[in-house]
């Protein structure tokens, strides 16, 4: 047979079998994500493994930069040709859910849900009882040092109060070395606000209660001092300290090249850590958040990541959704008895929050970067979920930033971020 | 005669300004009309409510959304003014440089500063964020071979924005020396050999006969980099987030992050209401004063 003819041949049954393969994939539904191309390649792995079990569904991937994920929900997700899955952070549920971008959960997914995670995770991506996504990861904030910088400072052990806490990062700081003991972070609201509300809880303190703004308590008065004295006596540096929309940027490059001796930040960084520092991670270590003098004990702010559906999709592309979440979520998706959607996770460093997959990767999450995370999830608090929640933390950031680079005194940071966070609050619960 | 020109030129000019109506004016009404409304941006029209000038009070508040959009509007203005100061005598100078025929190469100069306009801003922003990296940066490394010290660039509210107008002025400055050149191409060389006749140096050259004669030029230029320089998004979204402390947070960045992010609409239409009259402002101030100096 010639090659012209086995052309033809192979073009027509090409053409014959193209119409097949559209039918059998009717229902095509996307997935807008944040993360990382290589973590999206383990997304579109287990997208696959999925439709060769449903070979009727079709799942693409979509991902976005962290600061445009919030941007694109909301100007693609009211329409049905937008992302069918997002995966979303707690804090913006409550106007997702008002807005009725999200669709809720159906009944046989939410009790599944309720049954299969802790309360606390359910609750967080649940709206007036209405579960509206099923959980995923869970972050929590711990401080993180560098062993061999704390070894040639002479300081033995993690500081455990905040007095410990200031000795240690002035004897870190190194102005001639370009090294600052305290890291902080800026020009990321999440960055900014969840180092400083994990000190504010370990200070006894609370960001918002009983739904009101508690910034003009006594305790929230000395963690915006702490601040201030970490800039004053300079062990702390703004300027090393800036993010970009990546999440990554100056603040990420100090800590990799030894130039931060702590930093307050969550379990999912520690990929960044492993790719930017090598076997020099093996350096880092984890503690409890220092204990301020109106606190009882270490305490940890968290936040959890869900999947939520977008509520103006088609029927065939909800019902397809949901099934694939489910799948996607539970133990017969992953490797050994673990859900796909954990071992993606774990990929990143991120703990998962079903139970049965905390069980499945008990071995990795006792590694010594992470389980001094997972030590302190007992006790962390979760990050006020409330409408007006992502303007009230980019208000504070800005006020915190603001105490940073000296604009503002810690009594008036305090004062400022008290009087917007009222106002943004109200506003939003009108 | 004169009816059917006009009923045949309104023929012709229907489906331009029908599509201009269409697509500029109806969107620039709605954005006036949503500026007076309660609006979220993700219910439909139908469900806005009118709050008369609340919107504006609010912008124009002691709030924290006062505070931010005032902050945003200043860091806008104070972006545009830079820029332009900047880019035209910057694009004039190198008119000037490469308007020279008899120079070997002035093609090829012109193409390489016309090219940094065309470089996509995601690789410039990529590219420039590493440029100016404190730590390892090496344009602080380029600073510390003359002995001057590491800048925070990016990393201080006093530098970021100055240091986000660099970018800008190193990406538009050959698209506007290209229209200096342009300009120069229209004056006529026997003025200059008048000149030389008459005695005039370079500089009474460029000051008596060049200046004057490419300010339509100017006017032209000025015009597009204000409007390029007020609707400046990219760098921001892409590097700076609009922080330190929002030092970089410019009026369109911020109304993305209002009218989208936090849905509410009103609000942001409020915000780019005022931003557009004040950008017709400046360009009527800008128009005004050219045409006071031609009528002089």
């Amino acid at each position: 047979m010639s090659l012209a003819w086995i052309s033809k041949l192979t073009l027509a049954a090409g053409l014959v079998a193209l119409p097949a393969t559209g039918w059998a994939q009717s229902v095509n539904i996307s997935y807008l994500t944040h993360w990382s191309p290589e973590t999206v390649a383990l997304l579109e792995a287990a997208a696959k493994d999925f439709s060769r079990q449903n070979p009727d569904v079709a799942v693409t991937v979509r991902a976005v930069p962290f600061g445009d994920l919030l941007t694109t929900l909301r100007s693609q997700g009211g329409s049905s040709d937008g992302p069918t899955i997002g995966g979303i952070y707690d804090l913006w549920l409550p106007e997702l859910a008002r807005d009725k971008l999200v669709a809720p959960a159906p009944d046989a997914v939410a009790s599944e849900v309720k049954s299969a995670w802790p309360a606390g995770v359910v609750s967080a991506a649940s709206v007036g009882g209405t579960l509206y996504g099923i959980p995923n990861e869970i972050d929590v904030y711990a401080l993180n040092y560098n062993k061999e910088l704390f070894k040639a400072a002479g300081i033995a052990a993690p500081p455990k109060t905040w007095v410990e806490f200031k000795d240690a990062a002035a004897k870190l700081t190194d102005k001639d070395k370009g090294q600052q003991g305290f890291g902080m972070i800026n020009s990321w609201a999440a960055g900014v606000v969840h180092p400083f509300a994990s000190l504010l809880v370990s200070n006894g303190g609370n960001l918002v209660k009983d739904g009101k703004p508690a910034l003009d308590s006594p305790q929230a008065g000395e963690t915006f001092a702490l601040y201030e004295d970490l800039i004053k006596s300079g062990a702390s540096i703004p300027a090393m300290a800036t993010a970009d929309a990546n999440t990554t940027g100056p603040f990420l490059d100090n800590f990799v090249s030894g130039k931060t001796g702590m930093i307050i930040m969550a379990n999912w960084w520690e990929s960044a850590l492993k790719t930017g520092m090598g076997d020099k991670f093996a350096n880092i270590a984890t503690a409890p958040i220092p204990v301020g003098p109106s606190g009882d004990k270490p305490h940890s702010i968290s936040y959890s990541w869900m999947t939520v559906v977008n509520a103006k999709a088609g029927d065939a592309e909800q019902k397809a959704a949901w099934e694939f979440l489910a799948w996607l979520n539970s133990p017969k998706s992953g490797k050994n008895g673990a859900s796909a959607m954990s071992d993606i996770l774990m990929s990143m460093g991120i703990l998962p929050s079903r139970t049965s997959d905390i069980e499945a990767h008990k071995d990795k999450l006792g590694s010594d970067f992470l389980s001094g995370y997972v030590s302190v999830l007992a006790d962390a608090r979760p990050f006020p979920v409330v409408l007006g929640g992502q303007e009230f933390s980019e208000s504070l950031q800005q006020t915190l930033e603001a105490l940073q680079y000296g604009q503002v005194s810690a009594k008036d940071a305090q004062a400022n971020a008290q009087a917007d966070a009222t106002s943004i609050l109200e506003r939003a619960a009108k | 005669m004169a009816k059917a020109f006009r009923a045949s030129a309104g023929i012709m000019l229907a489906p331009a300004v029908t599509l201009i109506g269409v697509f500029v004016l109806l969107p620039m009404l709605l954005t006036v009309w949503l500026s007076f409304q309660d609006w979220s941006t993700q219910t439909p029209f139908s469900e806005a409510s009118f709050v008369g000038f609340g919107n504006f009070n609010e912008i124009f508040g002691p709030t924290s959304v006062g505070r931010d959009f005032k902050t945003a509007l200043l860091n806008t203005a104070i972006y545009t003014a830079l820029s332009v100061a900047l880019i035209l005598p910057l694009s004039v100078v190198f008119g000037l440089l490469v308007y020279q025929r008899e120079v070997a190469g002035g093609t090829a100069l012109r193409t390489v500063l016309f090219s940094t306009y065309m470089v996509p801003m995601i690789a410039v922003a990529l590219v420039w964020s590493k440029l100016y990296s404190p730590s390892e940066g090496p344009l602080n490394q380029l600073l510390g071979l003359i002995g001057i010290g590491p800048q925070p660039w990016l990393s201080s509210p006093r530098s970021a924005l100055v240091s986000i107008v660099l970018l800008n002025v190193w990406q538009q400055v050959g698209y506007f020396t290209v229209l200096a050149i342009a300009g120069l191409t229209q004056i006529p060389g026997s003025l200059y050999e008048a000149a030389t006749l008459d005695g005039a140096n370079g500089r009474e050259q460029f000051r008596f006969i060049t200046l004057p004669l490419l300010r339509r030029t100017l006017l032209f230029s000025a015009v597009i980099a204000i409007i390029n320089a007020v609707q400046v998004f990219e760098p921001v979204a892409l590097i700076t987030q609009g922080g330190p402390v929002g030092s970089t947070n410019v009026l369109t960045y911020h109304i993305r992050r209002v009218g989208i992010e936090r849905a509410q609409g009103g609000l942001g239409s409020a915000m780019a209401v005022t931003l557009m009259l004040s950008l017709i402002v400046c360009v009527s101030a800008l128009f005004a004063f050219v045409n006071r100096k031609d009528s002089e």
